[in-house]
């Protein structure tokens, strides 16, 4: 694929006409604003000619510091400098308590479940902390344009899930930003990359940044950016190799884990600068407290072998998600700080077969991508030459059915906007509500999935069971985000919730919950098997006690009811039990007892609509 | 809102046998036109409908790329929707069905990637084989019910490629 830088010689309408936009890279490091001028796209400096805002926040009593300043504080004011709050977006208090160990903040409970820093200010959210950011990079991008802006894209992670976006979203809006649209980081570089229109093939990047990793393979066709599908995780980054190097000097040292937020902060601060020396240099010295020592790059190598090894199997699947295999890709790009680390570059030039593409610096590359974007949608472009971005979900969208499973509705790597519908029915007689559980994952239990939203779905017309039909609708708009309604096709009753975050697990447990669905599918499948079993012994006892309800008394003598009841028993003690094959014997033996009973009742309905009938015909 | 004909959509005659390129092809450029980024400006219910129409394309796309389901959508224009989950009478291709599952889990205890790599070969070829039966059967009233099994076979298929996937995956540790 052609590499050339992005310029679109006039092509650009006068300065004047122009309605001014930009792209932000919200990273969990550093952030940055770009913008197009005279048809180049460029991340605007500040008033010291520095284009990175490292993404730190300071909360002293009288003012806010954001960026280099409050960065430099982290170690001396821990409690009060927030630094990489992109890892806490979209998540709720109880994801971030077990997170918190390795955090040196103090968590307060919000309203809604939202997790509050407390500081000198008071409690922040993580959602306030981001748009104390965007607030800077939005004056700063004011002051070099001379105007107000119509709107901004921001950039997340692929793999970032609704919350997430959510959460992000609500931030932009908080700092006075519109939003123009969500864009996926690893898409926004393959802009910035591919812009030049003649780009054609099929393209990775490999996006490793301070707290996400991502992998999008992607189709350029003229213009189109196509993306075949992505992966990663969104709890993966350069800080893990800080956080390893640390506990690696914390052992080496004979310290206590049990470190003070300042001396932790301090540790991390070292363990980065070791890991970016590594990058020129074979060994570092450090020294910590009374402790020295060194760390050569091949050790440090293999401490983050793990991690790597994490990236690559993510970009294998990618591969095959796409249908395709790794010759077909014609070209790698790198992005994000953490694909400076030389070990990182090798690895992924070995398994993609090609040397990786590092022309545009890594750590500007989504904001220029963002920022060419952004002058598309703010119809800066002429008609036909606008950029058209076609991303895919990354995680798969379902729902709760009978007996906790995840019915996928919207599989993962759909191209988005997507609307799907699905049609669901009652399990009881005369039912009249319906719960609709949205979820978002890959794997077959519920409790395995994000929780995204509940809602209830009432005044369904009491009919038998399974004879309502419940048409339940997905779409996700070009945002990633989702929207759900439900309806009662016969009687027209509808519901529907723009899903709003119920913040239920951790970053480590999405993590967890996507490697895990591969490593578990045959015990998924089991477990698949055993519920709906116990669905089924469920819905046999409950026909069943409803019979003899109804006609117990009439149709059966004594002993015969007994009989039933002991084996209705036997199957509710079973049913408690993980032995399916159980399960299905005695749903069988508890039908075959029943089927004398079920025969005399049918007999007695024929003989009712018999004699109905004449009835009728008498009085005709 | 009726659906219009996904085909006409694409502005194609129906057809089995597609050009994959062209289908990609005109699926770009429809995209240009109806994707939401076009009405980043437009009002709300202009945005809305972008989105429908856009949600829409997508769907009719997916549903013409994939050959089973392709099959599948010719059928119910031809007729009655196929019901999805009904009992299979095809005894001979249930019993290879299960044989190959049964070799799928041999793959998966002696972790053999070869012998992953020649079993999808073969899937491959079995699919092209249905394709082929599936071209040349279905315009033909008289043999609806043939056109019919071979879209349920196509949708087995479907799955074991996708356990293959699955399978792949966990031997990739």
């Amino acid at each position: 694929m052609a590499l050339l830088q992005i310029a679109e010689p006039g092509q650009s309408p006068k300065p004047h006409q122009r309605r001014l936009a930009v792209g932000i890279d919200l990273g969990t490091t550093n952030s940055l604003v770009a913008t197009v001028r005279s048809g180049l796209a460029e991340p605007l400096a500040d008033a010291d000619g520095e284009v990175i805002l490292p993404s730190a926040v300071r909360y002293c009593p009288d003012r806010i510091e954001v960026g280099r300043q409050a960065k430099s504080a982290a170690a001396s004011d821990p409690l009060n400098t927030i630094l990489s709050v992109k890892r806490l977006m979209g998540r709720g208090i109880a994801d971030i308590k077990l997170l918190g160990e390795q955090l040196p903040y103090r968590f307060v409970e919000g309203e809604s479940h939202m997790p509050f820093i407390d500081t000198v200010q008071g409690p922040k959210s993580p959602v306030g902390v981001s748009a104390d950011i965007l607030r800077v990079l939005r004056r700063r991008a004011e002051e070099a344009l001379g105007g107000e802006l119509v709107g901004a894209v921001i950039t997340v992670p692929a793999y970032f899930d609704d919350a997430q976006r959510q959460a992000t979203k609500d931030a932009a809006r908080l700092a006075g930003l519109s939003v123009l649209r969500l864009l996926n980081e690893p898409t926004a570089a393959a802009v910035a990359y591919g812009l030049d229109q003649s780009a054609e093939g099929v393209v990775a990047v490999y996006d490793l940044g301070g707290g996400t990793f991502d992998i999008s393979i992607l189709r350029l066709t003229r213009g189109v950016f196509e993306v075949l599908a992505t992966g990663g995780d969104s709890a993966l980054g350069g800080d893990d190799f800080d956080h390893t190097i640390a506990s690696w000097m914390v052992e080496q040292a004979g310290l206590s884990t049990d470190l003070d937020p300042g001396e932790q902060r301090h540790l991390l601060q070292l363990a980065c600068a070791a890991k970016e020396s590594l990058t020129d240099s074979d060994t570092v010295s450090l020294s910590y407290g009374d402790w020295q020592g060194s760390l050569t790059r091949d050790a440090f190598e293999s401490l983050v072998e793990p991690l790597i090894a994490r990236t690559l199997k993510a970009c294998r699947r990618a591969v095959r998600d796409a249908e395709l295999d790794v010759e077909d890709v014609e070209a790698v790009v790198m992005v994000g700080g953490s694909t400076r680390v030389p070990r990182v570059r090798q690895a992924v030039g070995e398994l993609f077969g090609r040397v990786p593409m590092t022309d545009i610096d890594p750590d500007q590359v989504v904001a220029i991508g963002a920022a060419i974007q952004a002058d598309t949608l703010a119809g800066n472009k002429r008609a036909g030459d606008e950029l058209l971005l076609l991303d895919v979900n990354p995680l798969s969208l379902g729902l709760e059915t009978m007996g906790g499973l995840m019915e996928k509705v919207i599989p993962r790597n759909t191209t988005i906007p997507v609307a799907r519908a699905q049609d669901f029915t009652t399990y009881k007689d005369g039912q009249t509500a319906m719960m609709v559980h949205v979820l978002q994952g890959e794997r077959e239990l519920v409790k395995d999935c994000r929780s995204l939203a509940r809602f209830e779905l009432r005044g369904i017309p009491p009919m038998v069971a399974g004879a309502a039909k419940i048409r339940v609708t997905f779409q996700v708009d070009a945002d990633g985000l989702l929207n759900v309604s439900a309806r009662e096709l016969g009687s027209g009753v509808e519901a529907s919730i723009q899903v709003k975050p119920s913040y239920g697990l951790t970053d480590g447990e999405i993590a967890r919950m996507l490697q895990d669905s591969f490593a578990h599918a045959g015990d998924d499948k089991e477990a698949r098997v055993l519920r709906e079993q116990q669905v089924d012994a469920q819905r046999l006892l409950e026909a069943v006690q409803g019979a003899l309800d109804a006609d117990g008394e009439r149709l059966l003598s004594a002993e015969e009811r007994t009989a039933i009841e002991a084996q209705m028993q036997q199957l509710r003690e079973v049913m408690e039990g993980q032995d399916g094959a159980a399960i299905e014997q005695q749903i069988q033996r508890l039908s075959q007892i029943t089927d004398a009973f079920a025969a005399r009742r049918m007999n007695a309905t024929v003989k009712a609509a018999l004699s109905g009938r004449r009835l009728d015909e008498i009085e005709e | 809102m009726a659906k219009p004909c996904y085909f006409a959509l694409f502005d194609l005659q129906p057809g089995f046998r597609l050009d994959l390129n062209e289908l990609s092809a005109r699926y770009r450029e429809l995209a240009r036109q109806t994707h939401p980024d076009r009405f980043a400006d437009a009002s709300e219910h202009d945005q809305r409908v972008a989105l429908e129409r856009a949600a829409q394309l997508n769907d009719a796309y997916q549903t013409l790329k994939s050959a089973s389901q392709r099959a599948r959508y010719l059928l119910t224009l031809r007729g009655h929707e196929l019901p999805l989950e009904t009992t299979v009478q095809d005894p001979a291709f249930l019993m290879q069905q299960m044989e190959l599952r049964e070799e799928l889990q041999d793959l998966q205890e002696s972790a053999d990637l070869s012998g992953v790599a020649a079993f999808k070969k073969r899937l491959k070829q079995a699919q092209d084989r249905l394709n082929d039966g599936f071209a040349d059967c279905w315009e033909d009233p008289a043999r609806r019910e043939e056109a019919e099994r071979l879209v349920r076979r196509m949708q087995f298929l479907d799955k074991l490629s996708s356990e293959v996937r699955q399978l792949e995956e966990r031997l990739d540790d």
